[in-house]
């Protein structure tokens, strides 16, 4: 059904929303949401303040502890502790509808708006974790590539430099359980680490020796269309909103920055019953003659990196400049 | 209410001014500063008394209006910021990225080590710097600067005294003025690392201003390039993070480590690039704390101060300080106002 917009100049012409309520709304472009893949998801209970603590008690010493049968008791430990801290932060947006929207060019408005604004949700919630993994993480400069910048493009010297000290600092892969299974689906690479991509980045992955594309993993099924591929032991997430610098390189192209990690590396805590929020105001309480209404949504969240030994990453640069 | 006040404030410059940063939750369409000690004397150079700035892209980054006193009167005259050759607003709606890069002359190896370039920088701005023709090695980090001059400006995080030589030429990128010396947007950052020490507690010395806080545990990332490969996490001991233990000065740190026999910290050669393996960094760990079972007592650190956090609010509008700049000069009270329209922007606004 078309309605009849009643323009009479373009001081009053329809605001930039379909005029048809129907079928021919077309979707909102959304990018890959890859940044929570993997991270652990904590909790935190109203009441307990902003910020929330996780702890990991470092392992005991295994030097010495043999018992010489004299009755004389081994030399205690003191445990120590390592305590991770993260603060909860609120997000929020809103969008403001005049009733004339809804009385002349347009209906089903809330019903739009309330989709856009959980998109908006996850959209930002996205970035957060990817600001967090940009800004806290230590990346190493890709050299194994041939494009002669610095960093260099990506090259399997330099993931398989990645896997060696993620596992020298006895990281573990995460694609082993059942749990994770029914997320990602074990088809490519079992037993493996994470690393998550620019879409900028699609044509070098390609072209990493040992490289295996999704398309060509032995079974498809439960693979998330966020992944791109595997290579060496590591199964790569693309995003087109992926952590990237501009200008910076040696000669000036933009630096990626691929995150790559195991189990346990970075966490997302959620304040319980705010995870997220949406709600409508109407006319009367936001507007003195109740013609303007308002949507709003809204969320908590606090990150951390909760185990630096458990992640890594690359700076690259593309084969051809970007 | 189309278009009223959000956000109003004052701040008052200390001895030495420093750019101020002042979020605006509600986002801003109209912003405009008072300088009100200056409006109240003459100065022999006039002063900028009022700044404006408007949104929808009208206002350039690091522009906006300029009302300015004459010299020695009271006289006002309006002009935009770039075109009297002082620095406006720049508001920022996004976790910084680099700027326009500059072209600068020489690097000095020297300690500190001093970067030769025109520039509208001011202390405290995080730069980076690339393709440093004869310092490859520093290529593509990130620095605080001081003592910054038009022409000129200091990496105190950087001594570069063991260095061949210094650069012939370099580009350069301002990615943020911060006042808490951090660029990411997310805090606790990583670093770089360009000095560490061999001793009973190494000494670390980053090219950014640290913000680091004793108790708080790093991780070192450390190719062999540079040297030092025993501070890596896996070569430690019982593979337990290093220990801030003292904060000497804001680039500056020692950590709970004996480096006395570890291999020497050294940047590589110049030569090396692009193929040698760069940079030393260094990333958050969490904070140490120790149980003790037997007493039921927790000790490390200030359990108050190194969460993971936002970094910088955003959006914000940076209001640069200095004579001719909205945000003044020493002693100098400003007060500002955010305006904003409810429905519209200024480029298209709702009939009301």
């Amino acid at each position: 059904m078309t309605f009849s917009t009643g323009i009479t100049g373009i001081q009053n012409m329809a605001p930039e929303l379909p005029v048809q309520a129907s079928e021919d709304l077309l979707s909102t472009p959304m990018f890959n949401l890859i940044h929570s893949f993997g991270v652990d998801l904590h909790h935190a209970e109203s009441y307990i303040g902003k910020t929330t603590r996780m702890s990991r008690f470092e392992r005991l010493s295994t030097e010495g502890g043999q018992l010489d049968g004299s009755g004389i008791d081994p030399a205690s430990e003191v445990p120590v502790r390592t305590d991770i801290d993260a603060t909860m932060e609120i997000y929020a947006k809103s969008i403001v509808t005049n009733e004339q929207v809804v009385l002349w060019e347009n209906s089903k408005t809330l019903t739009k708006f309330t989709a856009l604004l959980g998109q908006w949700l996850r959209e930002k919630e996205d970035l957060l974790m990817r600001d967090l993994f940009s800004s806290s993480v230590s990346y190493i400069n890709a050299t194994g590539g041939l494009n002669g910048d610095q960093p260099s493009n990506i090259s399997l010297n330099d993931v398989n430099n990645i896997e060696n000290i993620l596992l020298g600092n006895d990281a573990r892969s995460m694609l082993t359980n059942l749990e994770a299974t029914l997320k990602f689906a074990t088809a490519g690479v079992r037993d493996a680490f994470i690393a998550l991509a620019n879409t900028n980045l699609s044509a070098d992955l390609q072209k990493v020796q040992g490289v295996l594309l999704k398309s060509a993993y032995p079974t498809q099924e439960g693979i998330r269309p966020e992944e791109y591929c595997s290579i060496s032991r590591f199964r790569f997430f693309v995003s087109s909103k992926a952590a990237r610098t501009p200008g910076i390189s040696l000669k000036g192209n933009t630096v990626y920055t691929i995150p790559m990690y195991g189990l346990e590396a970075a966490a997302k805590v959620e304040q319980n019953n705010y995870t997220a929020v949406v709600g409508y105001r109407p006319p009367w309480v936001v507007s003195s003659v109740a013609q303007n209404s308002q949507l709003y949504a809204k969320f908590a969240i606090a990150r951390a990196i909760t185990n630096q030994n458990w992640i890594s990453g690359l700076n690259v640069t593309t084969f051809q400049p970007s | 209410m189309a278009f009223t006040i959000v956000s109003q404030g004052t701040f008052t410059q200390p001895a030495t001014a420093v750019n101020q940063v002042i979020p605006l939750p509600s986002g801003v369409d109209y912003f405009k500063t008072y300088n009100y000690t200056q409006m109240a004397t003459t100065q022999t150079t006039g002063r900028n008394v009022i700044g404006e700035w408007f949104g929808g892209g009208i206002s350039a980054v690091n522009d906006g209006i300029s009302w300015v006193k004459a010299n020695s009167a009271n006289t006002l005259t309006a002009s935009t910021f770039a075109t009297l050759g002082s620095t406006g607003f720049t508001y920022v709606t996004v976790a910084p990225s680099p700027q326009a890069a500059l072209t600068g002359t020489t690097i000095t190896a020297a300690n500190p080590a001093v970067a030769s370039v025109t520039n509208t920088y001011s202390n405290g701005d995080q730069v980076i710097i690339y393709n440093a023709v004869g310092m490859e090695q520093i290529s593509g980090m990130t620095f605080t600067i001081s003592s910054v001059s038009g022409s000129a400006f200091t990496l105190l995080g950087l001594n570069a005294s063991g260095f061949s030589a210094g650069a012939t030429s370099f580009l350069v990128r301002k990615v943020t003025s911060s006042p808490v010396g951090l660029i990411t947007p997310v805090a606790p950052s990583y670093l770089y690392v360009t000095a560490v020490t061999q001793a009973a507690q190494a000494q670390v010395t980053t090219s950014q201003q640290h913000g680091l806080v004793v108790g708080q545990k790093i991780e070192f990332t450390i190719p062999s390039s540079f040297g030092m490969v025993q501070l890596i996490n896996f070569n430690q001991p019982g593979s337990k993070p290093p220990i801030v233990v003292s904060i000497v000065d804001t680039y500056n740190f020692t950590i709970n480590v004996n480096t006395t026999n570890y291999t020497a910290f050294a940047f590589p050669a110049s030569s090396g690039s692009p193929t040698t393996q760069l940079f030393a960094t260094l990333a958050p760990a969490g904070q140490s704390a120790t149980f003790n079972p037997i007493t039921n007592v927790t000790t490390g650190y200030n359990f108050t101060t190194v969460p993971f956090r936002s970094n910088i609010f955003i959006p914000y509008m940076l209001v640069p300080s200095g004579a001719q700049n909205p945000g003044g000069s020493a002693s100098d009270v400003i007060v500002w106002q955010a305006y904003k329209m409810e429905t519209g922007t200024i480029n298209a606004p709702v009939p009301s």
